[in-house]
This record gives structure tokens, C-alpha cells and sequence, in this order.
């Protein structure tokens, strides 16, 4: 019996290799086809950074429900990277090896240049999504402007004030654009009125704790605050639980930006948020600039900047009938 | 030994050539599931684009945990060194000095290690786990957190294919082939495999066995090195958080190629294998469109079977 058992396992790996054809409804394998296994419709794939924040997922989410409104157009394939670099240079390395058409990739950072810029020379149409690459090499760019969500932010914070008042601005990641973006912009609108003042906040990395643990020590000092500027909705989040934990008179407005998350449109409807900004996923969008690629269209700009929606009370039920796939 | 042959000797023969088994079964389920892109041209090219880094850093390890230790702190100390590779490369240093001195430093920090482990007779385990820690610090402090970019194309060259083959596939191979002959055909390879059988025995035997230790890890700091190089020409930066996890893979290509955690049992071969073998199998779950994280519970069971294989026939000896 025992000497049966190596063969077992054996067997068992070539069976787990082999199992993976039920895993995978996108590729018909070997079958009677003498071509690649795409069979005849063109091959999209997507090399997304990672999947791990909420953002992301609804990213993933939304590009893989426009993806299967074209299904019969083509086939559609993602692998996601898991926010290292050097998986998404394989990725995209083995990605070439199947010959797709078009290629969406989220960049994980400036290291996966040249692999992206290797299948461009191939003649893979690119679109790069949400991050740049350092080159030029890439069919178009689709992204979110946080610079002008930050305005758009700050013009919200200063009505509502009636250009008055105390905002605490809680950070994200310190070196990251998108805080410098959504910080600069921000101030830039906050600093044409002169009666509010700007208490720049820690650095909560974008995390719901972190900011919690910040507002609770915040609130100690006693200092006033009439609004509370995160710069993502995780950290409004947290911040609205240190107040609620030890809550000191009227609350402050609490403003977030993302609007990925059905939590934060939930707690605008009950009045524990205010507003937030959605920062728009791109691969809707991708998806379908790939399909008219496919067709021989060209995007008419090389730069897609998506706009932003506020979201308050006002407009939060029709934005979850606008955004079904958004993260729960 | 003694009860191994008294075992069916297919197990035993099963177990020695267990990388090439492996593999030729993993490369037999790519004829069936992606063959015409498998074995293509431009996959040749990408499985050895990919080979390098793992490759080098499996062959390091194999020495290490020929020896009877571990290191858990390759994937950090490539980090380091990608980041130092990056710096002196923006601040205008010369290629040849650049790699030079990587390579130096890699070689200088692996024999630390191994003079600390048989200085202070701790644990392998222990002492690579705090390295681990520290150098990843090191190369957050070194570049302040943050990457470092504007390389150009000094490194190009490593990725230029000569014969087909990439530079840096041929430096691998060369590489693999020189361990190969270190660990067959000299004194300080017998020393190595006798260190890590028996050490009391090898002790007693009159080997240096400190300097065989600080050799082994010497060796495998200068494969870290080499790789950080390739890894540095392929991502044209240097990143602190670059190589988190590559130990772990460096070991699964070792312990798939049929080398024995315990040490004193094994070989480059089996290990040339088992990182191919690990890079096949990457490349196939993305050629098949399996999700990454699906792809990381095989990976995990792949590993569980190849160590239960190696286990058999040592199971019967206690």
C-alpha cells in the first residue's frame, strides 16, 4: 500500500494541472482548433496591480461586467499582480505569448515600463489605467483627476461653511500623488476664502484605523473642528467612529472621496457622512475603448479624464442604482 | 540508508530524480492544456526571462540547505541590493563598478551571516529571520522610502539575447554550471554535503566546519547579488519593498528539485528543475487564465506532495 502512494500523488498533480479546465470559462482548451487557444474572437486582457483595497475590487468588478457585454466580440482575460511588480512584469511578459489584441494594464509602478513598452513594439494596442508608465509608449491613458476632486471637494466644504469655520484634513500615504493631489487641490480652492482655516491632519495611510486612533487622540485636545476632510472614504469612516465614540456637541461635516463603497453611501443616507467624491474606476471605460479598437477606431483623445459625482444626501439613492457593482 | 534499500528501490530512485518527474509531468499537462503556446518560440524566451532570478537565487539556496541551515533573508538582501544598484547607477558610478560592487557586498553579507550562525551556534532559522528584518529596513532607510529611477540603459545588456538566449539566461546557466562542478568535483563540495549529513561526524573528521559554513553562505549572497542585478535590469529601478517573498520561492525550487531540508542530501540539478519547474507552473496557471490567488493554493499543494515524497523512506528510518 505504501509503495502505492508516491504514484498517487503523482497522479494527483497531473490532476490538479488538468483540473483547471473547469476553473476556466473564458478559454476553450485544446479542442479541435489548430490555433492559439483564443479560438477566433480577439483577445483582450487587463494586468491589474492588485485586488486587495476596495477601490480595486470595484475596478475589477466593473471591468469584468462591461467585459462580458462584449463577450461575443471577444475574449477577455485578467491576472492580477498582487501589487508586486516584478508578477506584473510576468504577467505581462506571458500575457504576450498568447497574442491579444489589446492590452489594459493598471501599472503597479514605473518598474513595469518596459515590459509594457515591450508589448507596445509587439503592436499590442495599450491602455494604461488609473497609473502612467515613464514613457510614451501606450494607445491611450484613462484615469481620474484627484487634483480636481480635491477642488471640487473644497468648493463643497466652503458652501457649506458659508466661508467659515475649522477643517481638519486627514492625510493618506505620505509620498503617494494621489494625496498631494487631493491636499493641493483642495487648498487651492480653501485659500480664496479667508475665514476657513486648515488644520493639516496626520498621515493615516488611507486606513480606517489609523484614522480612528488619530481622531480620538485629535479630539482630546478640545480643539473645535466644523469639518472633517479625509482623503479617502475609510478614513472619514474611522474618523466618524472616534466621534460618535465620544461624540462633544454638534458633529463636523464629514467629507470623504471614492464612493466605492455601499458603507459610505449608506451612512450619507442616514446622516452620518455628508458627502463624498467619487473617484471613477477606468475599466469600464477601458473595455470599451478596446472595443473600438478592435474595430479600427481610434479613442479621439490619447487622455480620457473621467469626471468625478458628488454624492450627498440629495443624490445617494440614484447613485447605487448608477453603480451596481459597488464594494459592500 | 539501511532500511532505503530494503524499500522497493523505485521509491528511492522516484525521489532522487523527483525534479525531473515533477517537471516532465507538469510539462506533459501543458501539452495537453495550452500546447501550441507553451511551446512556442516566444515562451522559450519568456520561461528563461523568468528563470533567472529564481534560478539563481535556488542554486544560492541549495548550498545553504545542503549545509543543513536555511536563509530567510535572500528576498530582503535582493532588495538591498537592488536599491544600492540603483543609487550608484543614477549617482554616475560606472557599470562595471556598479556590479562589482554589488556583487562584493552580496558575497560580504551572506558570509556575515553564516560567521554569525557558527560563532554564536544559533539557529539557521533564528538569525536569517532577524537578517530578514533588518536588511529590508536597511533598504528602506538607504532610499528614504522611496524608488529609485533614472537607470536608463545601463543594465540593458542583461537582457539582450545572444543565440536566442537572453544574457541573463546564459548567466544563470553558467552560474548553475559552476555550482554544479563546486559541488561534485571539490573538497569544499564534499565538505559541504558532510556538514550538513553528520555534523558531529564531520566534526570529528577534522573538517572546518566554520569555514565551510561561512563558505556556503558566501556563495549563496553572491548568487543573491547576480540576481539582484538581473532584477535591477529587468525593473529599471531600485525599490525598497523589491523581492518581498523570494526566499519562499527560492526554497520550494529547492525542496521540488528533491534536495532534503535536513540537509546532506541532494543536488544543483534537482534544483535547476524544481525553479523551472516553479516558473512552468507560473506561466502555465496564466496562460490557462487561473486566477493568481487560485494560483497560490497549488503552489502550496505542489510543495506539500514534493516534501511528503522526500519524507517516505525517512519516515522508516526513525
Amino acid at each position: 500500500m505504501k509503495n502505492l502512494l508516491p504514484l498517487l500523488a503523482l497522479l494527483f498533480i497531473a490532476g490538479c494541472s488538468s483540473g483547471h479546465d473547469g476553473n476556466n470559462t473564458s478559454t476553450p482548451s485544446n479542442g479541435n482548433s489548430p490555433q492559439a487557444s483564443s479560438g477566433d474572437k480577439p483577445l483582450v486582457v487587463f494586468s491589474q496591480a492588485n485586488s486587495q483595497d476596495p477601490w480595486r475590487k470595484v475596478f475589477d468588478a466593473t471591468t469584468k461586467a462591461e467585459a462580458d457585454k462584449h463577450a461575443a466580440d471577444f475574449t477577455y482575460e485578467a491576472q492580477d499582480a498582487s501589487g508586486k511588480s516584478e508578477n506584473q512584469n510576468n504577467i505581462i511578459d506571458t500575457f504576450m505569448v498568447k497574442n491579444p489584441k489589446v492590452m489594459l494594464v493598471s501599472p503597479n509602478d514605473l518598474s513595469v515600463t518596459k515590459a509594457v513598452e515591450k508589448a507596445f513594439d509587439k503592436g499590442v494596442s495599450v491602455i494604461l489605467l488609473d497609473r502612467d508608465i515613464s514613457g510614451e509608449k501606450y494607445t491611450c491613458y484613462i484615469g481620474g483627476d484627484n487634483k480636481q476632486i480635491g477642488r471640487e471637494a473644497g468648493k463643497y466644504v466652503a458652501t457649506k461653511l458659508n466661508g467659515k469655520g475649522t477643517v481638519l484634513m486627514i492625510q493618506g500615504l505620505a509620498n503617494v500623488t494621489a494625496t498631494k493631489d487631493r491636499a493641493d487641490g483642495f487648498m487651492e480652492v480653501i485659500k480664496t476664502f479667508p475665514g476657513i482655516k486648515v488644520i493639516a491632519g496626520d498621515d493615516c495611510s488611507f486606513q480606517r484605523k489609523k484614522a480612528r486612533d488619530y481622531m480620538e487622540s485629535f479630539l482630546q485636545k478640545g480643539e473645535a473642528i466644523d469639518c472633517v476632510y479625509a482623503h479617502n472614504d475609510e478614513m472619514a469612516i474611522g474618523a466618524r467612529l472616534a466621534w460618535d465614540a465620544n461624540p462633544k456637541g454638534k458633529a463636523p461635516l464629514f467629507v470623504g472621496i471614492d464612493a466605492c463603497q455601499k458603507e459610505v453611501v449608506d451612512m450619507i443616507k442616514s446622516g452620518k457622512m455628508d458627502a463624498t467624491f467619487q473617484y471613477p474606476t477606468p475599466g469600464a471605460m477601458g473595455i470599451q475603448v478596446a472595443a473600438e479598437l478592435l474595430k479600427g477606431n481610434k479613442p479621439k483623445e490619447r487622455r480620457i479624464i473621467l469626471p468625478t459625482v458628488l454624492v450627498d444626501k440629495a443624490s445617494a439613492d440614484k447613485y447605487l442604482t448608477d453603480n451596481p457593482n459597488l464594494e459592500k | 540508508m539501511r532500511s532505503r534499500s530494503q524499500q522497493s528501490s523505485w521509491i528511492s530512485i522516484f525521489q532522487k530524480y523527483q525534479g525531473f518527474v515533477g517537471l516532465a509531468a507538469l510539462l506533459a499537462a501543458a501539452a495537453i492544456l495550452v500546447r501550441p503556446q507553451f511551446f512556442s518560440a516566444s515562451n522559450f524566451a519568456n520561461i528563461l526571462n523568468q528563470l533567472a532570478v529564481p534560478g539563481l537565487l535556488a542554486v544560492g539556496m541549495t548550498f545553504v540547505i545542503l549545509t543543513g541551515g536555511i536563509d530567510l533573508s535572500v528576498g530582503s538582501l535582493l532588495g538591498l541590493l537592488n536599491c544600492v544598484c540603483a543609487t550608484w547607477l543614477v549617482a554616475g558610478h560606472s557599470t562595471p563598478a556598479t556590479i562589482t560592487f554589488v556583487l562584493v557586498l552580496g558575497t560580504t553579507v551572506g558570509a556575515c551571516i553564516g560567521g554569525f550562525i557558527s560563532i554564536t551556534k544559533m539557529q539557521p532559522f533564528v538569525v536569517t529571520l532577524a537578517a530578514m528584518v533588518s536588511l529590508r529596513g536597511f533598504a528602506y532607510v538607504y532610499t528614504n522610502n522611496a524608488n529609485v529611477s533614472g537607470l536608463g540603459d545601463k543594465l540593458d545588456f542583461l537582457l539582450a539575447p545572444h543565440f536566442g538566449v537572453p544574457t541573463n539566461a546564459w548567466v544563470m546557466l553558467a552560474i548553475t554550471i559552476l555550482a554544479l562542478i563546486v559541488l561534485w568535483r571539490t573538497v569544499f563540495g564534499r565538505y559541504v554535503y558532510a556538514l550538513g549529513g553528520n555534523e558531529q561526524a564531520a566534526r570529528y573528521a577534522g573538517i572546518p566546519l566554520t569555514k565551510v559554513r561561512i563558505g556556503a553562505y558566501a556563495i549563496n549572497g553572491l548568487c543573491v547579488a547576480a540576481a539582484s542585478l538581473i532584477y535591477t535590469a529587468r525593473n529599471t529601478n531600485g525599490s525598497p519593498d523589491g523581492g518581498v517573498g523570494f526566499e519562499l520561492d527560492a526554497i520550494t525550487a529547492v525542496v521540488v528539485g528533491g534536495t532534503s531540508l535536513v540537509g546532506g542530501n541532494g543536488n544543483i540539478i534537482g534544483t535547476f528543475l524544481g525553479a523551472l519547474f516553479i516558473v512552468c507552473l507560473n506561466i502555465l496557471l496564466v496562460l490557462k487564465g487561473v486566477n493568481t490567488y487560485m494560483s497560490m493554493g497549488w503552489k502550496g499543494i505542489v510543495i506539500l506532495v514534493a516534501v511528503y515524497l522526500q519524507s517516505i523512506g525517512r519516515n522508516k528510518d526513525s
